[in-house]
């Protein structure tokens, strides 16, 4: 992980040219909502995945406390 | 009686600030009824007022109708008239940390309500003595689901770098503010920040990587609005957990660790504890004469003087200081204590000056209130011997600020006084005790003099 960063970061730093102010500087901070949100939607789906999983085994112990 | 448009309210088409017979009239024009219309079917104007995040506000279109019948005008809305209006660039880091976890949590309110705040400008939000409220309550608008967060470039240029700066580097971003109305660029800062800082997966995200598409944008522009259109929908939980994640990273911000030379002031300075108590007891006498409803304290430090005044019967003191620590603790012992104090920012030798859009939008320190009445302790001799500023100008200039007040003059024989001309010599033939009298009666009545040391002596003038 920690090298997947610093390659993103690397990568970052050879492409910071000087840039003209052609658009509004509201469309990287959309193109960045859309990539965090993905990351935060990715998030949300894997604790809801984990909650299932975790649920379903919870039950499967209550179930057999409750037979004992 | 007329009413007139506050020249900083222009931006939205919707409606805009008008100000007449000191009440703060909102207007909302034909083009903002819909959405004025929807935020009171939903109740969420009431809601917000009474949660602390909104200005008190209250409908009088019956009363503003009958004396003025424009036709584009569907309704006015008044609200509280604030005591001082103060700008991001005059707050200390607390100050303007505190304003932006207000923005993030009044729009996770809104959100839960489906409502969305329009724009993130940091001016929307104002000090109450040390609480923020946001002012602009058109800024408010329907939640559209898989909008995007519109105010988020602006929040992050106007709220989170200034914390950045001062944060990360320890850098006061309060003049570069004020040079910049619209905050410090992303681009910007990237550029400022080292390797390690970058490390930091939260750095990474919301200010290299947005530099990088802001960049990468300006170059091909085209090929960034095809980006846009091909973009799915922000979810309203991604909306969320945009806020969340910048609110649960600012409430982690603290100022870098840096001490300056009047960090400890009140407690190191060179005066005996005597003097303390004498100006303490005068200062006390003046505020209860005169009760002031609006006191300015020139120079006041973390806010000794201005609690005292407070204690015994000003209603609100405004607290001005060059120094930026002594404000954040003034902003925090305000805070604590719950106090009718608000600090902050002022370089006496470079004012804040009218700023923003034709010069108006954005008013200077002597342009924006005259005060009931005003304290200037320790204060003179930084304008005369320390910035040269001529006796004569320096005494008109603490007179204009208010009709009362106290000003101490110290000597040259004080120690302090010493060791500032120490190596810049004495070049002041004219800062001496009878020229200050002198010109202050130019203007004033000297009310009380008052002898507080060998070397220091407190004037309370009167202009009637």
């Amino acid at each position: 992980m920690r090298r997947l960063i610093l390659l993103i970061f690397v990568f970052f730093i050879s492409n910071s040219n000087n840039a003209f102010a052609y658009l509004d500087p509201g469309t990287g901070s959309i193109i960045l909502q859309a990539i965090i949100g993905a990351i935060a939607a990715g998030l949300t789906f894997f604790t809801n995945f984990w909650l299932k999983v975790k649920n379903f085994f919870k039950k499967i112990f209550k179930k057999k406390d409750n037979k004992k | 009686m007329k009413l007139e448009r506050n020249l900083g309210s222009f931006r939205d088409p919707a409606g805009q600030i008008y100000e007449i017979d000191k009440r703060v009239i909102r207007i909302v024009k034909k083009s903002g009824a819909q959405r004025y219309n929807y935020l009171k079917s939903i109740n969420i104007i009431e809601e917000s007022i009474k949660k602390g995040f909104l200005i008190q506000t209250k409908d009088v279109t019956d009363e503003f109708k009958k004396i003025n019948n424009d036709q584009n005008n569907f309704y006015y809305l008044e609200h509280d008239k604030l005591d001082y209006i103060s700008y991001p660039y005059e707050w200390s880091f607390h100050q303007l940390k505190d304003a932006a976890l207000h923005h993030l949590n009044f729009q996770l309110f809104l959100l839960e309500r489906n409502c969305v705040l329009i724009d993130s400008s940091a001016f929307n939000i104002q000090f109450i003595n040390n609480k923020p409220i946001f002012i602009d309550l058109l800024s408010l608008d329907k939640y559209v689901i898989g909008d995007y967060w519109k105010g988020h470039s602006q929040f992050l240029q106007q709220f989170l770098n200034p914390l950045l700066l001062k944060s990360l580097k320890g850098i006061d971003y309060n003049n570069w503010y004020k040079g910049n109305l619209d905050g410090i660029k992303t681009t910007d800062l990237n550029k400022l920040l080292s390797f390690k800082n970058k490390l930091s997966i939260n750095i990474l995200i919301s200010v290299t990587l947005l530099s990088k598409l802001d960049n990468d944008n300006k170059i091909n522009p085209q090929k960034a609005l095809e980006k846009i259109e091909n973009k799915k929908k922000l979810s309203k939980n991604s909306y969320k957990s945009i806020l969340l994640q910048l609110k649960n990273w600012i409430t982690k911000l603290k100022p870098k660790d840096e001490k300056t030379i009047w960090d400890d002031y009140s407690k190191l300075n060179t005066y005996k504890n005597e003097e303390q108590k004498i100006k303490l007891k005068l200062i006390n006498e003046f505020s209860k004469k005169y009760r002031p409803n609006l006191l300015a304290d020139i120079g006041c430090n973390d806010g000794m003087y201005s609690f005292e005044s407070i204690t015994a019967g000003a209603k609100k003191v405004i607290g001005f200081d060059i120094d930026l620590n002594s404000l954040n603790r003034a902003y925090l012992i305000s805070k604590k204590n719950n106090l009718n104090f608000l600090p902050v920012y002022l370089d006496a030798m470079n004012p804040s000056t009218n700023l923003g859009w034709n010069e108006m939008e954005r008013l200077g320190f002597n342009k924006r209130t005259i005060f009931d009445c005003m304290i200037a302790l320790a204060f003179e001799h930084h304008l005369a011997l320390a910035n040269n500023v001529p006796v004569d100008e320096m005494v008109k200039w603490l007179l204009k600020i208010a009709p009362h007040g106290l000003i101490e003059f110290v000597d040259k024989e004080d120690e302090t006084i010493k060791r500032m001309l120490a190596l810049k010599g004495d070049i002041f033939p004219d800062y001496n005790i009878d020229n200050f009298e002198k010109n202050i009666l130019l203007q004033a009545k000297i009310r009380n003099k008052t002898q507080i040391s060998k070397t220091r002596v407190l004037y309370e003038f009167s202009k009637n």
